[in-house]
């Protein structure tokens, strides 16, 4: 039963993947992806059931396999390091790669490490985050990328290809949270690295191509990292370290351990694109929006913050705690204060979510039993949110074709479906009842250990009301008028979109239950670190976090009966008449009729009414604030890492 | 059955006071300017005119964003006199808040356009501030539960005198009041016509109207919070806040809504900070 859902889990994608490459028709790939996303749903509904397990495979080579396919994708990067000309891409790719060797032939690095894999509860709440946000963007990137491609008149088709690496980078994603032995653990990471580059480049523009170089070089700095603490932790401790679970059982002391922690942690905070590495998964915007969809809500980014968080007890109680919850919390107020003064709808959601990330790190950094719960339940919300939010933008870029918030003005009056679906995702992004919202109140109450990371807190969230409130403004605006009926949009949009917004609300209302039965024990599996395997999956005791302690003495739900009353049945209710509409005042110089958005100037001259969004450029521009908070951040960094170096 | 008693009389009581309130307020400010002021009744006749006024509209979402705005402005009053958590207070006041913003945008009328932008800057100043606040009881009490604050014998006023201060700042942007009065005003004092509620009328303008009543019971039951036991004497604060605000608006001139936010955000942040510093490196954590 088990070796099936692994092999689901990890090898479907891939195989599929290669399948849905070879299949050239539009329909047939449909049904394959479709087919595939519902299995990978299944599966992960099915791991969910049958609760945790280790699993080691047999029978093959496979260490031998993922070694040979490790070197395989840095000699992929130093050969695209070569053709693109890129400098950095092939410096970082031998600093990754010499290390690497000097592991495997100079130290005779040998870890037979058992067991390879382990599906805690946290990698269940992982894969099902995977699974069922990240197979629904696959399906809605079906019909996407077919508009994409008739939109810019392309030639030969490749979006098979895109596809391709679309499914493979779930599989991937699935590997990583499993893996348990630490050289497996990076080689997933590596395919997650490389599926990122050809995503964001797919496009194949010169933008694309150097903002996916970007993003390679930058994760590959994070790879590095990644090969030095495997090299201090054999160096040190020998073949039996090289597994999370030797990691963080406690079992492990000594002057480089830490260190090497702190360099995975280091290399979770790249991946999550925090400050100053923020510039990667800005540009990977360029990329077709479900990418950016993909890369935001369950995979990549959300590996950076998996790797931190599991590593939680690793680090507890020590200097480097406090130094991980500072780099966060950092992260989350410089990066809202500069989503303030985008004017690009996708840059505002990628900022959002380094900040967000930020506040995850952060909450991991806190390690205590509620901000580890408030860290997985944020991991959630966020995915299905910003998945929502993301599939929103690309849904509206293709019904305007831009990307501009601008742009975007009245779109109620013109896409009202798609707006009111934007809505949803973007209030469920910072105000009550929503889940995202119920994290940062858990995290907030669990940050005074931290005095410097509340106040960061505070302040992070309300830059963010204020940037989501910006936004929302632009798409409310309109004109008298009566409303229009909602618009069509493809199956392949809707559903999935639908899906999302329904997530929301039975994730928001039921968090009671699903924390009770379902994260506080992947919390505990965090907090407690390996005991797992010794004393047996079901001997973890819940480390205090009841879902009263949690959630607080005020039932969720109550929020959500006021948001009901106040948002959701007015807007079923309240219906205007024809007659009821009157013209804006504009002083009594109205001119051109109820829906006439024009005014009588100087001699009369009618002049059309232009209103445009504040965005404080120049105070608040990446101008005016990027010296500054790129420079604080590199010195959180070195504290984080000289932490490391530091026992406590 | 006692919670609900609570809730009911809430839902009464409070719209009363907080019409009286404002009526006192149109009083003593005509006083101080030398007029005679209208009767202190006055609000009630002016919301049950606005009530029977035939409904006009230039926008169906701004609608239900007044709805939403009186919703969650009761919603976080209740939270208030059910003794709940403060946290929780302050994310349902921001949802108001947010609500009354959109509801400035969801027209494209420009005053009303300005008047948001104003109305999401005050919510940038006062915002951090409340939090701040909510986190000073943290500090001093070890949880956010409001109904603590009344079992604790010793006043927060002593410990969080700073906060104090910093809370009656953000009261005079809650109160609309010189020289934060940015968005709107409720005396003429605005350059953007009515500001964010420009093209808010009838019937909708009188649910605007009952919200602010609810909202100036909100906030000043926040300042009486600093003194519980007895709680009168907290109610007494909280009026001698309420009269220092109008002495302030009438002598006081609007300020630009940069100066607002940078005060806060300086002054206010700073209050809050030192404070909490202090309770943390003195009690521990």
């Amino acid at each position: 039963m088990t070796d099936v859902m692994m092999a689901i889990a990890i090898l479907l994608p891939l195989v599929a993947g290669l399948i849905i490459f070879a299949v050239r028709n539009y329909f047939l790939r449909s049904v394959i992806v479709v087919a595939t996303a519902l299995t990978l749903i299944v599966n992960s509904i099915l791991t969910l059931k049958h609760g945790p397990f280790t699993y080691t495979p047999t029978g093959f080579d496979w260490g031998l396999l993922i070694t040979i396919l490790d070197y395989a994708i840095l000699l992929f990067y130093i050969y695209l390091g070569v053709t693109l000309r890129n400098r950095l891409v092939l410096i970082f790719s031998f600093t990754q790669l010499i290390p690497l060797l000097y592991f495997e032939f100079i130290m005779k690095a040998h870890a037979d490490v058992q067991p390879a894999f382990v599906v805690d509860h946290l990698a269940i709440v992982m894969t099902l985050v995977i699974s069922i946000i990240g197979s629904l963007i696959c399906i809605y990137a079906l019909r996407y990328m077919y508009d994409h491609e008739q939109h810019a008149h392309v030639e030969k088709s490749r979006q098979s290809r895109f596809l391709l690496w679309l499914v493979l980078f779930l599989g991937a994603m699935n590997g990583l949270v499993f893996a348990n032995n630490l050289l497996w653990l990076y080689f997933f990471w590596e395919v997650t690295t490389m599926c990122c580059f050809l995503l964001i480049a797919h496009d194949k523009t010169p933008l694309a191509i150097g903002n996916a170089a970007r993003a390679l070089w930058m994760n590959c700095i994070g790879g590095t990292a990644f090969v030095l603490a495997m090299v201090f932790l054999y160096a040190k401790h020998g073949g039996d370290a090289l597994s999370v679970q030797a990691i963080i059982g406690g079992g492990i002391q000594g002057s480089l351990f830490l260190l090497a922690v702190a360099l995975l942690c280091f290399t979770g905070c790249t991946k999550a694109a925090q400050m100053p590495f923020q510039s990667w998964l800005l540009g990977a915007m360029v990329a077709p929006t479900p990418v950016s969809a993909l890369l935001h809500s369950s995979t990549m980014v959300k590996a950076g913050v998996y790797l931190v968080l599991r590593l939680a007890p690793a680090f507890a109680g020590t200097y480097l705690s406090t130094a991980i919850t500072i780099v966060g919390a950092f992260t989350f107020f410089a990066t809202s204060a500069l989503a303030i003064s985008q004017t690009t709808g996708k840059r505002v959601l990628a900022y959002s979510t380094i900040a967000n990330l930020g506040l995850i790190i952060a909450c991991a950094g806190i390690n205590t039993p509620l901000s580890i719960a408030a860290a997985i339940l944020l991991i959630i919300f966020h995915a299905i949110s910003k998945g929502l939010l993301f599939l929103c933008a690309g849904t509206i870029e293709h019904q305007i074709w831009s990307r501009e918030i601008e742009d975007m003005e009245g779109l109620a009056a013109k896409a009202p479906l798609t707006t009111l679906i934007t809505v949803v995702g973007m209030l469920s992004m910072f105000l009550p009842p929503f889940g995202m919202l119920l994290g940062k109140w858990i995290a907030i109450e669990a940050a005074y250990r931290v005095p410097l990371a509340a106040v960061l807190f505070i302040l992070a969230s309300t830059l963010t009301i204020v940037f989501w409130t910006k936004w929302l403004g632009r798409l409310l605006q309109v004109l008298p008028k009566l409303g229009l009926p909602f618009e069509k949009l493809s199956p392949s949009y809707s559903v999935p979109l639908l899906t999302l917004v329904l997530g929301i609300f039975v994730v928001g209302i039921g968090i009671a239950p699903i924390y009770q039965n379902f994260i506080a024990a992947a919390t505990s599996n965090v907090i407690s670190g390996n005991q797992v395997l010794a004393a047996g999956w079901a001997n973890i005791a819940l480390t205090g976090t009841s879902v009263k302690a949690v959630l607080g003495y005020f039932p969720v739900w109550l929020l959500f009966v006021v948001f009901a009353l106040g948002v959701v049945l007015p807007f079923l209710f309240v219906k205007l008449k024809p007659t009821e509409l009157r013209p804006i005042y504009i002083c009594g110089e109205q001119s051109g009729g109820l829906e006439g958005d024009s005014y009588l100037a100087e001699a009369d001259t009618k002049t059309k009414i232009i209103l445009g969004g504040y965005y404080f450029e120049d105070s608040l521009g990446e101008k005016a604030l990027n010296p500054w908070f790129n420079t604080l951040a590199i010195i959180l960094f070195v504290i984080m890492i000289g932490c490391g170096v530091i026992l406590k | 059955m006692k919670e609900l008693i609570i809730v009911i009389l809430t839902l009464v009581i409070a719209p009363i006071i907080g019409g009286l309130l404002f009526g006192i307020d149109r009083r003593i400010t005509a006083r101080l300017q030398g007029r005679y002021g209208p009767p202190i009744l006055q609000p009630f006749y002016d919301i049950l005119k606005l009530l029977g006024k035939e409904r006009i509209a230039v926008s169906r979402l701004q609608f239900v964003w007044v709805y939403s705005y009186l919703v969650f402005m009761i919603a976080s009053l209740l939270c208030l006199v059910l003794q709940s958590d403060v946290l929780v207070l302050v994310f349902l006041l921001g949802f108001a808040g947010v609500s009354l913003v959109l509801g400035g945008f969801s027209t494209k009328s420009p005053y009303s356009h300005f008047g948001a932008n104003r109305e999401l800057l005050q919510i940038m100043a006062y915002e951090p501030v409340l939090l701040l606040f909510a986190v000073g009881i943290y500090a001093q009490n070890g949880t956010f539960l409001i109904s603590e604050i009344f079992n604790q014998s010793k006043p927060l006023l002593f410990n969080l005198w700073p906060l104090f201060i910093a809370v009656l700042y953000i009261l005079t942007i809650k109160m609309r009041k010189s020289p934060f009065d940015i968005s709107t005003s409720h005396h003429a004092h605005q350059e953007v016509v009515k500001g964010v509620i420009t093209e808010f009328s009838g019937p909708y303008y009188a649910m605007y109207q009952l919200a602010e009543w609810y909202e100036l019971v909100l906030v000043l039951g926040i300042v009486a919070l600093f003194w519980t036991n007895p709680l009168w004497v907290g109610i007494l604060i909280a009026l001698a806040a309420f009269l220092l605000e109008l002495v302030i608006d009438n002598v006081a001139a609007r300020m630009t809504a940069g100066w607002m936010v940078r005060l806060s955000w300086t002054v206010g942040l700073l209050l809050g900070i030192i404070n909490i510093a202090y309770i943390y490196f003195t009690k521990g954590v």
